[in-house]
């Protein structure tokens, strides 16, 4: 063929074996991304901890892969497991291995709360069905359900589990008090001894001066003024600086001043928070009598006091 | 005669498989008209008229504000006429986040490409005591609906 | 083996590596995959600094998002409940779901850049003139389709940028004259985004749209090479003082031949001189390899290191603040939010005058353009000729508008699209806890 081509069939030829080769690499490295996880190391270490402490044969039975837990009837797939490999194994494994193979602590009300009816997130809040520490633990933009990390309820001025309690109270909205939630226990009898109902509606009942507050949980932050609130701009914050000193907040509010201490109005603020439109069959809703009942012997748990159990308290 | 009488069909024939195929086109074109909608009906009814405080109160399933003045209400729409978003009341305006059109309280426009004022619903009682508005119908800026006697707001 | 699997090979493709010039022509004519190319073209039209090869990259864009666009149906559910679980499933639990994902999204983006500065590239060069006007106006269709499909697929994932996407921009159809509602509503199928609106834009974008694209795309291939091949050859024949001369009737064309005038084949490169051109085979299927690896390792590269963004599930009852469109209309949102014009008590609203009339107008231009040019037909196949200031000014200065709104909407509105200059700060939207 003419020498004339020589100019760009060359260098032509060059470039295509130079991008031939480029793009094997860069599929090379589409593999080693997807198969360098975030959770693989875990599930490396995991089994071996299993060995550890004596159970060889779960140790070999362990298949590694994204682990899920699925209720579809709540709507939850909780990938978390895939990385928080200890949950179930408190039996065996002790409470001071590190994050994330540590297991669940064996709380009381696990035994009612079965991670296979549960799940995670129900009650941690967080993105489930994510499988790296950023997507499941903090979420994207315009995520509403962080999850509640002890960072976060410290932010808030709560430990986690007093944030988490928040979450229980999905569920446990109709007890007048439940063992292990003193939080909410405490905002419960606060609602009564302020009078809330006086002026707001709450499930179809309660006076109209003020804005129903059924589901207060799912207002947009977004509509509320934050130009007298103090600190982070958050619905916590503006409910918790409201409660204390609503005239400051809302200068044109009708509400008084109750000038809470702040574990009354960070307490309060957890129960509102928690008035949320939600999916949960009536199987998950618990009997408020029962709960009450649990709350009467109680001669050893001095810090909550007991308090008269009404079943239509909110 | 017969070529007469051939022309005559053949212009039927082609006239029936045109007539058909612009028929079998228009119905599969209906079909994207829904006969029924999975939407709420333009009239549809609210809480119960003394279940409203005084002030803006948003209905975020019904995307509208009922406003209360002691027993006079009325409800403005809370979808932005310039390209459909939702107003936020902010107190003393609505403002709209998509496109920064801002309005007065009565729905009226203050700034931003918003070319008319936020509707304002026709809102009755309906025969067992419920607010009920109809979006389709649009009222004037003095309309009011008085509760006589019961409000005791 | 080999040599078996070999002559399988080019029974059904007829695949060829040309030793001679004979083989080289053979090539063209006997082989599946090169027999749209003509036999030589022009050697002006293999230099990268004429064309930059844009159209050949628009197409290797298009092969990616049909392949990756396929994968992705596999796994994609266009339910309002499960559409967005799917996206997240892709996401975190399907095997390279996530490139898969990343893939589709860039090069749907890249193919809207580069199909646009393709259409300005043939703008420069005067290159949609005589018959190629046909193929110009076929191009401005294949840019539209380019952008519906890109707008109808930013719905699917059912995030909050989606759902006010669709709100927005089905509000500015509706702002249309006289049709503008019926429009909005067989679009959402209703008065209201929900299920009938997913599965009409899914349908749009996985079926009707993709299948117009292909076939105008194939349309426009064919149209090329009718046309002569690129217009640089017209520079080139200006530059031999040659006149176009009639192609003698070929075997294959006397067959088709009974119609009185040339063969379609009259502006055919054939006519150079023949050092000034070069055989298809190899030179340009080996040029088209390159470029498509080229835009592949580009594409993949983007998806490897950049994420598809994506939002909060849909929420009717909360707008995100601000709600922005995709960056390639954010210059359209920009009009809508500024153009609403008050003369008195007689108000027109900014969705009309930016969303509609504006663009419509704009289009129409462009379309219509190759009939307006009234620059001498010299100016074929030159870059910016001197003959065409007014125009390529025109041309540019609107695309440089275009740039800057873009830029505006992009990086300058924040909360209630208020204008906030880099560094100034932006107010915090609030957050729950």
């Amino acid at each position: 063929m003419a020498e004339k081509n020589e100019s760009f069939e060359v260098k032509d030829f060059g470039w295509l074996v130079a991008m031939s080769i480029l793009f094997f690499a860069l599929v090379v490295v589409g593999f080693w991304i997807e198969f360098s996880t975030e959770w693989g190391p875990y599930q490396q270490e995991f089994p071996q901890l299993l060995g550890h402490y004596g159970k060889v044969e779960d140790a070999r039975d362990f298949r590694a892969g994204i682990k899920q837990i699925w209720i579809p009837k709540i709507g939850v797939t909780d990938r978390c497991i895939t990385c928080h490999l200890g949950y179930e194994w408190s039996s065996v494994l002790p409470a001071t291995i590190a994050e994330p193979l540590k297991p669940h602590p064996m709380n009381d009300w696990l035994v009612k709360h079965e991670f296979s009816r549960f799940g995670c997130t129900p009650c941690h809040g967080g993105d489930g069905s994510a499988t790296t520490v950023a997507g499941a633990h903090q979420g994207g933009r315009g995520w509403d359900d962080p999850m509640l990390s002890r960072a976060l309820a410290g932010q808030n001025g709560l430990t986690m589990n007093e944030m988490i309690q928040m979450r229980c109270n999905f569920c446990h909205r109709h007890d007048a008090a439940t063992p292990a939630m003193e939080e909410i226990n405490l905002a419960k009898q606060l609602v009564k001894k302020k009078k809330c109902m006086v002026c707001h509606v709450v499930e179809g009942s309660g006076g109209t001066t003020g804005p129903e507050l059924t589901y207060e949980g799912d207002r947009n932050p977004e509509l509320l003024n934050f130009a007298h609130v103090r600190g982070e701009r958050t619905m916590f914050n503006w409910n918790v600086q409201h409660l204390t000193q609503a005239s400051v907040v809302s200068p044109h509010t009708q509400m008084p001043d109750f000038n809470m201490k702040p574990e009354e109005s960070r307490a309060l603020t957890l129960l509102l928070l928690s008035w949320r439109r939600l999916p949960y069959p009536p199987e998950y809703i618990p009997d408020p009598e029962v709960a009450a009942a649990a709350m009467q012997p109680s001669p050893t748990s001095t810090a909550t006091p007991t308090p008269t159990a009404t079943p239509i308290a909110r | 005669m017969d070529a007469d009488r051939r022309k005559i069909l053949r212009f039927i024939g082609k006239g029936s498989v045109l007539a058909a195929f612009l028929g079998q086109i228009g119905a599969a074109g209906r079909a994207f008209f829904p006969n029924v909608l999975y939407e709420p009906p333009s009239r549809f009814k609210l809480k119960r008229p003394n279940d409203y405080p005084n002030g803006y109160t948003l209905d975020a399933a019904h995307r509208l504000f009922v406003i209360r003045q002691k027993d006079a209400f009325h409800v403005i729409s809370a979808i932005c006429t310039h390209l459909g978003c939702n107003v936020q009341w902010k107190d003393t305006e609505f403002d709209c986040p998509c496109h920064g059109s801002r309005f007065n309280p009565d729905g009226t426009v203050i700034s931003g490409p918003a070319p008319r004022p936020l509707d304002w619903f026709a809102t009755t009682v309906s025969p067992d005591g419920f607010l009920e508005v109809d979006s389709a119908t649009d009222v004037a800026r003095d309309f009011r609906l008085v509760i006589g006697g019961k409000g005791k707001a | 083996m080999g040599d078996k699997i070999k002559a399988f090979w080019r029974k059904i493709s007829w695949a060829w590596s040309p030793e001679s010039e004979r083989e080289s022509s053979e090539a063209i004519v006997k082989n599946f995959w090169l027999h749209w190319f003509p036999a030589k073209v022009a050697r002006a039209s293999m230099d990268w600094n004429y064309s930059f090869w844009l159209g050949t990259a628009s197409a290797a864009l298009l092969l990616i998002l049909t392949v990756t666009g396929v994968m992705l149906m596999f796994f994609y559910v266009p339910s309002t409940e499960r559409a967005y679980g799917s996206i997240k499933d892709l996401e975190y639990a399907v095997s390279f779901g996530r490139l898969l994902r990343n893939q589709h999204r860039w090069a749907a983006e890249g193919m809207v850049a580069i199909v646009y500065i393709h259409m300005a590239r043939v703008f420069f060069t005067s290159a949609y003139r005589g018959a190629r006007a046909i193929n110009w106006v076929v191009g401005v269709i294949l840019f539209l389709a380019t952008l519906l499909l890109s707008f109808t697929g930013y719905l699917l994932p059912w995030d909050q940028l989606a759902f006010w996407a669709i709100t927005v921009g089905t509000s500015i159809a509706k702002q249309a004259p006289l049709v503008g509602p019926t429009i909005q509503f067989i679009l959402l199928g209703g008065h209201e985004i929900g299920q009938q609106t997913l599965l009409r834009f899914y349908v749009l974008h996985v079926f009707f749209l993709p299948v117009l694209a292909l076939v105008l795309f194939g349309y426009h291939m064919w149209r090329v090479r009718k046309d002569g091949g690129l217009a640089v050859i017209e520079r080139v024949r200006n530059e031999r003082a040659m006149a176009p001369k009639a192609t003698p009737k070929t075997k294959s064309y006397s067959l088709f031949g009974l119609t009185p005038g040339t063969s379609v084949q009259v502006m055919s490169s054939t006519e150079l001189e023949e050092s000034d051109q070069v055989f298809s085979s190899p030179n340009m299927s080996r040029r088209i390899a390159l470029v498509f690896l080229i835009v592949f390792n580009i594409t993949l590269l983007a998806a490897l290191l950049f994420n598809a963004p994506l939002e909060g599930l849909a929420n009717p009852s909360v707008t995100p603040n601000p709600a922005k469109a995709p960056w390639y209309f954010v210059w359209l949102q920009e009009l809508v939010a500024s153009t609403t014009v008050r003369m008195g008590g007689f108000t027109i609203s900014g969705a009309l005058l930016g969303g509609i009339l504006l663009p419509g107008f704009l289009l129409a231009v462009l379309t219509l353009w190759p009939w307006l040019d009234r620059s001498p037909l010299r100016t074929e196949g030159r870059w910016l000729a001197p003959e065409r200031k007014r125009q390529n000014a025109t041309f540019a200065v609107a695309t440089l508008v275009i740039i800057v709104l873009i830029m505006v909407g992009v990086y300058l509105r924040g909360p209630y699209w208020r204008i906030y200059w880099p560094g100034q700060p932006r107010p915090e939207i609030p957050q729950l806890y």
